[in-house]
């Protein structure tokens, strides 16, 4: 028996019709699993139902028929036991708030939604267990270029869980001979790994942007990771996690492909665009836009050493040049133990 | 949360002496074969008569056993010699002499760790105690022969927090009260509560060390303790130990358990809680809902016992001190060894103006959802859950071993997280907090045990610093409790920093040979730096530390 069937509800539930969200559906759909995809827009559901296309985010795939696209979340509750949540991270809540009062302590919820909610510095997983009754409770994130993903390139991803019947569960509903799942019981790293790797997309972007070779890339890159697995184990990951695939794996693909939207952003930046024409037509959200601003918002409050993702906050927000920014980064004269960044000014006498 | 429901204790004397409250308690001795024998069959039956699952049993208990008897120089001990022939023979036994070998062992370990429950020594302690303690307190030169106790018992020991809700869910299912842990007293301190509480009495789990005292033995063991040797580290006796526990919830006994292990020796909140006891509270709620009974529900209910003075305050940060891995796991010859010096204690305790304050938090399922007073768990949205769903597989209720481990971890960090909001900051710890950290901060060079071996002449602040600096702390203090992350006594939310120095110096100069702190000179300086690092710790992981930041250099 399935852990699907355990559960006691047939199907698998996917909440997104965006390019992620339609290709997880897909690959649960071939799978052999009955898929619900839940969306907000009427017109790509009834496309999905009618046409077997996402015409807004895959006009080229045609979608299996075993997906069923709904608008109404209480359908996905009654009739999934498994539900893969892979709306905006600014629209989860909302989201949840309703499909919340259709579930129960049996559902199993797996996130693939990349960030960090601004302010609380909440992660995903945090928001599930805020605003649902459920316990069991997993994320999915790993090196998936959606539309290679689509294409059937081989690819593989993780899903982190403290339950074991998450990630076979998971593992299930997604097999296929050219997607591998991994599992991993550390939350945290996959979840942090996953949406700061964004942040080093927007600078690789802007390495190739400005005319920059592979050796500042690397840098980039390198330090990038090292900065992301101090955060990450101060919020207590598992240091390790950074260096597979959700980790060091994922930011790769991000940083590599043009095709990321991250990296556009980076990339056009350098080429002095403002953040807001580059933002104005994106179709998508570059989730590491706000994550970055999020992140540093964080990390200079509780003082945490993270100069690359300064650098990139200050491109993208105070306006600074992005040569300017990448030369600071390699000043040796700023000894990195000493900035003032994050300390507090005493408040006793 | 406010303290919701705080009963006030003088205007509720709970029942009358000897007319017991209702509980499973009272049939205790009538049932205690039948429990043993179900722990035993439960055992065997977990084995599943698999010759290898009782090999590695058996093997392992022979292991830590003869290792441990070896280790305690008891060579000529009759166990060690047992425990060397079963470990020389197990291989060729068969599998019929392996189980009754198992079977036997267990059996054992269960009689040994079971209680007793009499229900004469319950009365004779409910009226005997309060006797005791008001003669005790009997005012020097008055000629009353007894004052009034209950109204002394309730300034002294102050019960708030979520006091109604646990009195209801005691009548809805079985509750495991689980406190934080700071001195043997506690047990004592607590039973007081439940019985004032009008509950009746709570079974638990006593260090084996405990029981040597005659006179508290018999309370102990008379009043549903029951003994838990620490010594012994191999599954089997854990398991057993499991097992009596959940057989002892499915029954309806409401539980006490310490989930901090022993007392805490740093004087901070307990962040690192053991899970193995408390998973026992999902077992038996799977168990009960696997057998249909009536009332399935298990009640977690967290709750901060918070002393302005703690008796073994020095002999538990000394054994925190100590280098890591050479600290003592069970301490024999502490302060509370000495009977005499438990006396001055509770009798300066209770002649002290200061209170013991018992904050009952909120209570917890066995998945750490808030539990309300009508035995419904709630998610943090307000949405009833029905709780069964989180363990049925296919619409009937199972155990699934990692499942259940993680959602005990979940209950373990919002029994952790309860704590932090339920901890009742004193004056004492307070000023000990503001004066440890000031001298930190004065001394950035040193590190702990050099700031503890600082010479007397710097280890003081000038009075008007220290109420300055109090009072910022103060405020801060404030905040957090109006938002919900920490208590504070009425004496530090309404300060001045004035008053609640006095109250501190009143309750730490009391018992202590040398008081961690004392004034003089329009100076505050620390007596024992060791004592005062113990109450101080009691604030940290607020990120108070934070305030006392160097200034940012330009």
């Amino acid at each position: 028996m399935t852990t699907l069937e355990l559960t006691g509800r047939p199907r698998v539930g996917v909440l997104g019709g965006g390019s992620w969200g339609t290709v997880l559906a897909h690959v649960a759909a071939s799978a052999g699993n009955p898929v619900i995809l839940w969306g907000r827009d009427p017109e790509t559901a009834e496309a999905v139902n009618a046409r077997r296309r996402n015409p807004r985010y895959l006009p080229d795939l045609e979608l299996h028929p075993g997906i069923t696209a709904t608008t109404d979340l209480a359908h996905v509750g009654r009739d999934c036991g498994v539900i893969l949540v892979v709306v905006p991270s600014h629209a989860l809540r909302e989201t949840l708030a309703t499909l919340g009062d259709h579930l129960d302590g049996s559902h199993i919820l797996i996130h693939a939604i990349k960030g960090i909610e601004p302010v609380t510095f909440k992660r995903m997983s945090q928001i599930l267990l805020e605003e649902t009754c459920c316990k069991k409770i997993g994320v999915l994130s790993g090196p998936n270029l959606a539309k290679e993903v689509a294409m059937g390139h081989p690819s593989a991803t993780v899903i982190a869980s403290g339950y074991q019947e998450v990630i076979t569960a998971g593992t299930e509903i997604l097999k296929s001979k050219t997607f591998r799942v991994y599992g991993n019981p550390d939350v945290i790293g996959t979840e942090i790994g996953g949406s700061l790797k964004n942040i080093m997309a927007i600078a690789s972007g802007l390495a190739d942007g400005l005319g920059f070779g592979d050796n500042t890339k690397a840098l980039l890159l390198t330090r990038g990771l090292a900065e992301i697995t101090r955060l990450g184990v101060g919020l207590g990951a598992e240091a390790p996690t950074f260096s597979g695939l959700s980790g060091l794996g994922d930011m790769m693909a991000t940083c590599f492909s043009p095709l990321s939207r991250n990296y556009q952003v980076g990339n056009r930046l350098a080429k002095g665009e403002s953040l807001e024409a580059v933002q104005a037509d994106m179709r998508q959200v570059a989730e590491g836009v706000r994550t970055t601003q999020t992140v540093a918002r964080y990390v200079r409050t509780h003082g945490i050493y993270m100069p690359i993702t300064e650098g990139i906050y200050r491109i993208l927000y105070e306006a600074i040049p992005p040569k300017e920014a990448l030369a600071a980064l390699l000043d040796v004269s700023r000894n990195p133990y000493e900035g003032d960044a994050g300390k507090r000014a005493a408040r006793v006498p | 949360m406010q303290p919701t429901d705080s009963l006030p204790l003088a205007t509720d004397p709970g029942p009358e002496p000897g007319a017991a409250p209702p509980g499973a308690i009272f049939t205790f001795n009538r049932d205690r074969d039948d429990i043993v024998s179900e722990v035993v069959a439960r055992e065997v039956a977990r084995m599943g008569g698999s010759v290898d699952a009782l090999e590695l049993s058996l093997n392992d208990a022979a292991y830590c056993e003869i290792n441990r008897l070896e280790k305690a120089g008891k060579k000529q001990s009759p166990d060690l010699a047992f425990w060397r022939e079963l470990h020389r023979t197990l291989g060729g036994k068969p599998l019929a002499e392996k189980e009754a070998l198992f079977r036997t062992l267990a059996t054992r370990y269960a009689r040994d760790i079971v209680g007793n429950f009499d229900d004469k020594a319950y009365r004779l302690a409910t009226r005997i105690l309060p006797m005791g303690l008001s003669l005790i307190l009997r005012p020097q030169g008055t000629s009353r022969r007894f004052v009034n106790l209950n109204s002394t018992l309730t300034e002294r020991i102050r019960l708030q927090g979520h006091v109604s809700t646990l009195q209801a869910l005691a009548r809805k299912g079985t509750v495991i009260l689980v406190p934080t842990h700071s001195s043997n007293l506690d047990s004592v301190v607590i039973g007081w509560a439940i019985y004032q509480m009008g509950l009746p009495p709570f079974t638990y789990g006593a260090g084996k060390n405990l029981f040597t005292n005659p006179i508290l033995s018999y309370f102990m063991r008379n009043l549903g303790a029951y003994r838990v040797d620490r010594r012994l580290t191999h599954g089997l006796y854990k398991d057993v130990l499991k097992t009596y526990s959940t057989v002892l919830l499915e029954r309806g006994y409401h539980s006490l358990f310490f989930p901090g292990g022993g007392r805490c020796r740093s004087g901070a909140i307990e962040q690192k809680l053991k899970l193995g006891l408390l998973g026992t509270g999902l077992s038996a709620y799977i168990n009960n809902l696997q057998k249909q009974r009536p009332d399935p529900n298990v009640y977690i209910v967290p709750c901060t016992l918070n002393y302005p003075l703690v008796l073994e305050a020095a002999t538990l940060i000394d054994d925190q001190l100590q280098q890591e891995g050479k600290s003592r796991y069970i301490i024999e010859d502490d302060e509370f060894a000495q009977a005499s010096l438990v006396w001055r204690f509770i009798r300066q305790v209770l002649s002290m103006d200061v209170s013991v304050v018992i904050q009952v938090g909120e209570p917890l399922d066995p998945f750490g959802n808030r539990v309300g007073p009508d035995g419904l768990s709630y998610d943090k949205r307000g949405r009833v859950i029905d709780t069964r769903k989180y363990v049925e597989l296919r619409g009937l209720p199972q155990h699934q071993h990692q499942r259940d481990q993680q959602y005990t971890k979940e209950l373990g960090a919002a029994i952790a997280d309860a704590y932090m909001r339920h901890n009742v900051i004193l004056p004492s710890h307070l000023v000990a907090f503001t004066l440890f950290q000031t001298l930190k901060r004065n001394h950035p060079r040193l590190d702990l045990y050099k700031l503890l071996r600082l010479p007397d002449d710097a280890a003081g602040i000038s009075l008007s610093e220290f109420y300055r600096t109090l009072e910022v702390l103060r405020e801060e203090l404030v905040m957090l409790a109006d938002s919900d992350r920490i208590q504070i006594s009425g004496v530090v939310r309404k300060g001045p920093a004035e008053a609640i120095t006095a109250n501190a110096l009143r309750s730490l100069g009391m018992f202590h040979a040398v008081p961690p702190l004392r004034r003089a000179d329009e100076r505050v300086s620390a007596g024992d730096m060791k004592l005062l690092l113990f109450y101080q710790n009691r604030l940290t992981g607020y990120g108070l530390e934070a305030l006392f930041a160097e200034e940012v250099r330009a």
